[in-house]
Formats: structure tokens, sequence, C-alpha cells
């Protein structure tokens, strides 16, 4: 048996770590690139979104790397992502290779859903050394995460671009190498104060633009083009609500208990949309309304014919709460320029609407 | 009397007669929007984002033609009718869309169906609904429950004697003139986009033009979807999958002449659902299947030709499997 994951970002560090840990065999598919987004839209459904694309494209290359039992999120209640599984095994099946989907029920069974199925897959190991692997996973991920939120805070003032973009990548690589907590500490504190030392614009006061939207083509740059770092380039300081730790930490722990950040989302969209309509509909609709404030506008992400997103997309221009949304939806037409020249429209656009509210 | 009204669109086609005698037994009167024309259809795109699939532009469109027609709009949030099984987010989302995109809307009576959060929890609901029209409990306890066997009645009516829904909410009750024998065609999809003359351009009427018996899913009985169903997907996931899984499935190997699914484009449960009806025909081999996609640009023409070419060769290969024959 060997285990294939599909990619969302930097999640393949924390996975890797994980069955790296169990000792299971397992293969990290290429990082997503144009083969993968081809692979996937060559047997994808006419319709479907990029997620499941490129989440394919990502199981179809690890089965060619002879993985035969693939990782796959489902559950039921959220959006088309519950179904994905049972259609991309037909896929991989009509294809000639023989791989078992093992669907992870992350909507119902929060962390013990994940566990179950890792158990099951490790031969039956022991509890206290699963649970000691997933610690040390979700550390790495906690690591990427909090560097990640120190670089969208450099890139807009930094005064050589692209300085906080290489030392990200170069932290990628080092927390991925890291094998033990104490190496891990080191990456973390070490990428930090170098992220620190760059040099700023002291009198910069960059534009506040929060990224919401879809979960997949938030955290995965490859299906919204990098639009952080394009945004950073024009001198936007990016804010983001959703990490994959954060996800973690509330759908798998917290959510059974009621205590999360969502819950004040939900309140604030709730004059608007009533009630949870799958995907995260319910939470773009909330950040729009609670960030209406302190952001100057919002960049919203979402897969071409995505059903929560639409929802959500059509009931924002109706809050009172006003902001500037600029809508981009992702799929494998999007093309670069295109998106660039509305970014740039659109921050043209803040900075008029900043002008004017400090002569006001 | 308080007027409630009802768009002719989405779940107008599986629920109507229950709606109506629902609302009819509170004492009030129920408005039905016009059927659909093109001009429904460009109001209704006039106010969502262009991304939105074509039956939830249509079904704006009927909001709007009822807009200072009635007193209230009755719009369902339709999230499960069986446990475990979840509905698209355009329909868990509609009285909140609609709200927020006709503003001039009507006050909407909205109720969540969801049967996971258990029996008690839907028939405070009911209650909940019936309140803004009645205040004894008894009364709409009385109006529900032959709400309920209103729908029992009207779903029977289809199975047993293959109505169509727009027959049987019109209470045609000529018996199908259908001759012995006679070659027929399956329809596989939402009752919304099947019924819709518009949106599909009279495709059940061409159907009949070329002399061919039009089967649709209302006319199979939940046992024969579940079967079906259950062979093709093991457990279903959405709250309508027995309308495509389940009927394309059961069709394709019942003998007919074709089938032809039909679904709107950018529809996300669709996109999947079919291709697992269009996989399962590729699989089999034995019953020629058709997609069409319908959006606003569809043309006419272009539906009559692919339709033509469709039925050619379905005649085509009984010419040549007679003559294998002989």
């Amino acid at each position: 048996m060997r285990i294939g994951v599909p990619h969302m970002g930097n999640l393949y560090i924390p996975l890797k770590a994980l069955l790296e840990r169990l000792e299971l065999d397992f293969v990290i598919p290429p990082v997503n690139n144009q083969r993968t987004l081809s692979l996937g839209v060559r047997y994808s459904p006419e319709g479907m979104c990029i997620p499941f694309k490129l989440t394919l494209g990502n199981l179809i290359e690890a089965a060619e790397a002879g993985a035969d039992t693939m990782l796959m999120p489902s559950g039921s209640g959220i959006c088309r992502l519950g179904y994905y599984a049972k259609t991309q095994e037909q896929v991989l099946r009509s294809l000639g290779y023989d791989a078992e989907i093992v669907s992870v029920g992350v909507s119902q069974r929060k962390l013990f859903g994940l566990l179950e199925v890792i158990k099951r897959l490790s031969n039956n190991a022991p509890w206290s050394k699963i649970i000691s692997a997933f610690r040390f996973g979700l550390t790495k991920l906690n690591v990427l995460d909090e560097i990640e939120r120190a670089v969208q805070k450099v890139r807009p003032v930094e005064l050589v671009k692209g300085t906080a973009n290489q030392l990200f990548t170069q932290a990628v690589k080092a927390t991925e190498q890291a094998d033990d907590y104490k190496s891990l500490k080191r990456v973390k504190s070490d990428y930090l104060e170098q992220l620190n030392q760059v040099e700023r614009d002291e009198n910069a006061e960059p534009l506040v633009v929060g990224i919401i939207g879809e979960f997949y083509v938030l955290l995965e740059p490859f299906s919204n083009m990098d639009v952080e770092k394009e945004l950073g380039k024009l001198g936007v300081e990016v804010r983001r609500s959703i990490f994959t730790s954060e996800w973690t930490k509330f759908s798998l722990f917290l959510n059974p208990l009621g205590v999360n950040e969502k819950d004040r989302l939900h309140k604030a969209a709730m004059p608007y949309l009533k009630r949870d309509i799958g995907g995260e509909g319910w939470e773009s609709v909330g950040e729009k309304v609670l960030h209406a404030k302190d952001y100057d506008g919002l960049v919203h992400l979402a897969p071409f014919t995505c059903m929560p997103e639409i929802v959500a997309q059509n009931i924002m221009p109706s809050t009172k709460e006003n902001i500037p949304v600029l809508t981009i939806l992702c799929d494998e037409q999007l093309g670069k320029p295109g998106m660039l020249t509305r970014l740039e429209a659109f921050v043209d656009l803040l900075k008029h609407r900043r002008r004017a509210k400090v002569k006001v | 009397m308080v007027k409630v009204g009802i768009p002719r669109a989405l779940l107008y086609y599986q629920y109507y007669p229950m709606w109506k005698t629902f609302f009819e037994g509170l004492g009030a009167e129920v408005v039905v929007s016009p059927t659909t024309t093109q001009a429904t259809l460009a109001a209704g795109s006039s106010r969502v984002v262009a991304d939105t699939c074509l039956p939830v532009k249509v079904f704006c469109g009927h909001v709007l033609a009822l807009v200072d027609k009635c007193d209230y709009i009755f719009i369902p949030a339709l999230r499960s009718v069986k446990s475990k099984i979840y509905n698209c987010s355009k329909f868990l989302g509609l009285p909140d869309m609609t709200r927020a995109v006709i503003p001039e809307c009507p006050p909407i009576l909205d109720i969540d169906i969801d049967i996971n959060k258990g029996k008690r929890r839907l028939y405070q609901y009911i209650y909940e609904l019936g309140r803004h029209l009645s205040r004894n409990p008894l009364k709409v306890r009385k109006a529900a429950l032959a709400a309920w066997k209103a729908h029992h009645e009207y779903k029977e009516l289809m199975v047993n004697k293959g109505l169509t829904p727009p027959q049987a909410i019109a209470g045609v009750n000529a018996e199908k003139h259908s001759t012995p024998n006679q070659a027929s065609i399956a329809l596989v999809g939402h009752p919304y986009l099947l019924y819709d003359e518009l949106i599909n351009h009279r495709l059940i009427h061409r159907l009949e033009q070329a002399g061919y018996r039009v089967l649709t899913p209302e006319m199979l009985t939940p046992e024969q979807l579940e079967i079906a169903i259950t062979r093709l997907t093991g457990q279903p996931y959405w709250t309508y999958e027995e309308e495509v899984v389940g009927c394309g499935g059961h069709y394709l190997e019942s003998g007919v002449e074709g089938v032809i699914g039909v679904i709107a484009f950018g529809c996300g449960p669709d996109s999947l659902m079919m291709d697992m009806v269009q996989r399962q025909a590729i699989r089999l081999g034995t019953t020629p299947f058709m997609s069409l996609t319908l959006e606003e640009h569809t043309a006419e023409a272009g539906v009559a030709t692919r339709l033509e070419a469709f039925l050619d060769m379905i005649q085509r290969r009984k010419r040549i499997e007679a003559k294998l024959c002989v």
C-alpha cells in the first residue's frame, strides 16, 4: 500500500511529517503546475470547479508514481467537496489505475475522522504514536502559518521588493526539513528574526485588503495566480483570516466545543444570511460585514461555478456595511495579465477612496 | 383575504399542490406567477450576478412578477428531506438571496426544512410558518395534514397515470393515449428544467411531435429510483439525486430508445451527477445518451438540431440492428 495525497498550499509539509513519523509508504505528487492542471481539466466533468480539477490532477500524478490509496477529504452537508471522492475514484479507474480513495470525513467526524483513517492505514499503530505524529505535523503547520503572517506584513513595505517572498520560500524548505521540535523552533525564530530585519519604508501606510472567499483557492496560490504576492507588489497589506492551521484548529478541535471565530462571522452575517449554505458562503458575507470598517477593500476569491460563493456574491452588495469588493473567479481560464489589470484598477480605486477620506 | 405568492420555478413543480393546500387551509389566497417568458428571464438575470445558474435567474424573474400582486411570498430554504442528505447552496440561501437582490419584494415567508434536526423541529417550523396566517395551532395542524395528503395524491397521480407535473397540477385527467410498443425516450433532470418550456425550448413537445413517448423521473416509484441509485453510487449525497442518478440509472437499463440528460450550465450538483449517468451509459454501451446543457444563450435552433441528430442516430441504429437480425 502506498498513500497518495492531494495538494493544498503548504499542507503537504505537515502531512509528510505525519506520514513519515508513522513510517508509512507514501507519495507527495509534484506541487501544482501546468501539467497538473491540464490533466485535471482533461479528465474532469465539464462544469466542475478548480479545486476538483487540481486535486484530480494531483491524484493522477500520485497514481503515476505508484500510489494506490488516496486520501481525500469528504463529508456531507458541505458542497460538491463531499462528492469529489466518488467521481475521482471513477476517473482513476477509467484511466486504468487500481486506486482506492479513502475519504476523510472532515465535516461530521472532525478530528476523529482523520485520526481513525490514519489509524486504519497505519496497521493499527498505537494511539500514542499517532497522536504524537499528529502533534508534530500540526506544529509544522503552525510554524508555517506564523511565518506567513509575518511575510504578509513585510511584503508591502519592504524596500527591496521580493525579499520577503524569498525568505518565505527558504522558510518553507527549512520547515519541511526540520525533523524535531527543537530544529523547528529554531527555524521559526530564525526566519521571524530575519523578516524583522528586512529594510522597510518607515513612512509607508499601506492599504489593507482582506482576502476572503472559498477555502481552497485562498490557500492554493497556484489556483489564484499568487494574488497575495501580486497585491504585495502593489504595496498592499493582505489580511486573511482563513489559514490552514486556523482551519484545523477550528474544524478539528474547537468546533465541537463551539468556541470559535466562525461564530463571530456567522453572527455578523445574520441580518443578511440566516443559515449555513455550505462551503464558506456564510463566512464570506460575515467577513464583509465585520471588516467593512477596518479594511480598505476586500478581494473575494471563488472558483468558477462555486455554489456557496455565488450566493454570497449575490448577497454581499446589499449589506449596509459598505466596502469595495473585487470578486475574482478562478479557473483554468483565468489569465494573469487580466487579473493584474483588475487588481491595479482596484488598488487605484482604493487609493482614491483613502485620499478622499483624508480630505474630509 | 391574505394573498400568498408562489413563484412558478424551482421547487414549484415538486410541491405546489402541497403548498397550495396548506395556505388555502389557512384561509389565504394563493397566487402563482405566470409561465416563464423571455421577459421573466431577462428581468431575473438583470438582478443577480452573471455566474448564477439559469434556474435561479428564472426564479428571480418569477419573484419579480409577483411583486405588488401578493402580501407574502413563500420561499422555503430546503436543506434536506432525507437523513444525511443535503441540498445545493442555492436552495439553502434562496430566501436570503432573494431578499438581497430584490429589495422591493413583499415579506418572505421562509421555512427551514431539515430532517436532520428531527421531526419536532420540523413541526415547529411548520407552526411558525402557519402563525403568519393563523393564530390557531389546530388550524395549522389541520392544514399541514391536508397538505401532506395532497402531496401524496399528487405523487401517486404522476406515478400511476404517467402524468407530468404540469399536467397533474392542471388536472388533466386523460390517460396517456400511448399506443403499445410506441418507442420512448427518457428525460433525466430536475423538474424545473424539464417542464419549463421556455428554457428547454419545448423539449417534451418536440419529442412527442417526433412520435416518441416521453418518460420522466416522476413516473418512477421511489423504490425503482432507490434500487438504481444504490447500484450506481451507493449512498446518495444530494437531495434530488434520485431525479438524476436514480432516474438515469433506471432508464438506461429499461429498454428505452434513448436517454437525454438535461442540465443547466454551471449547476454544481448536476456537473457531478450527470457525469455519473454518462459514465454508466458508456459502461453499459446499450442505450444512446445525450446530455443537453441549457443556459440563457441556448438557442432554439441549436436544441432542435441536436435533438434531430440524436433521433436520426437512434433511427439509423434501429435500421442496422434490424438488418443484422435478418
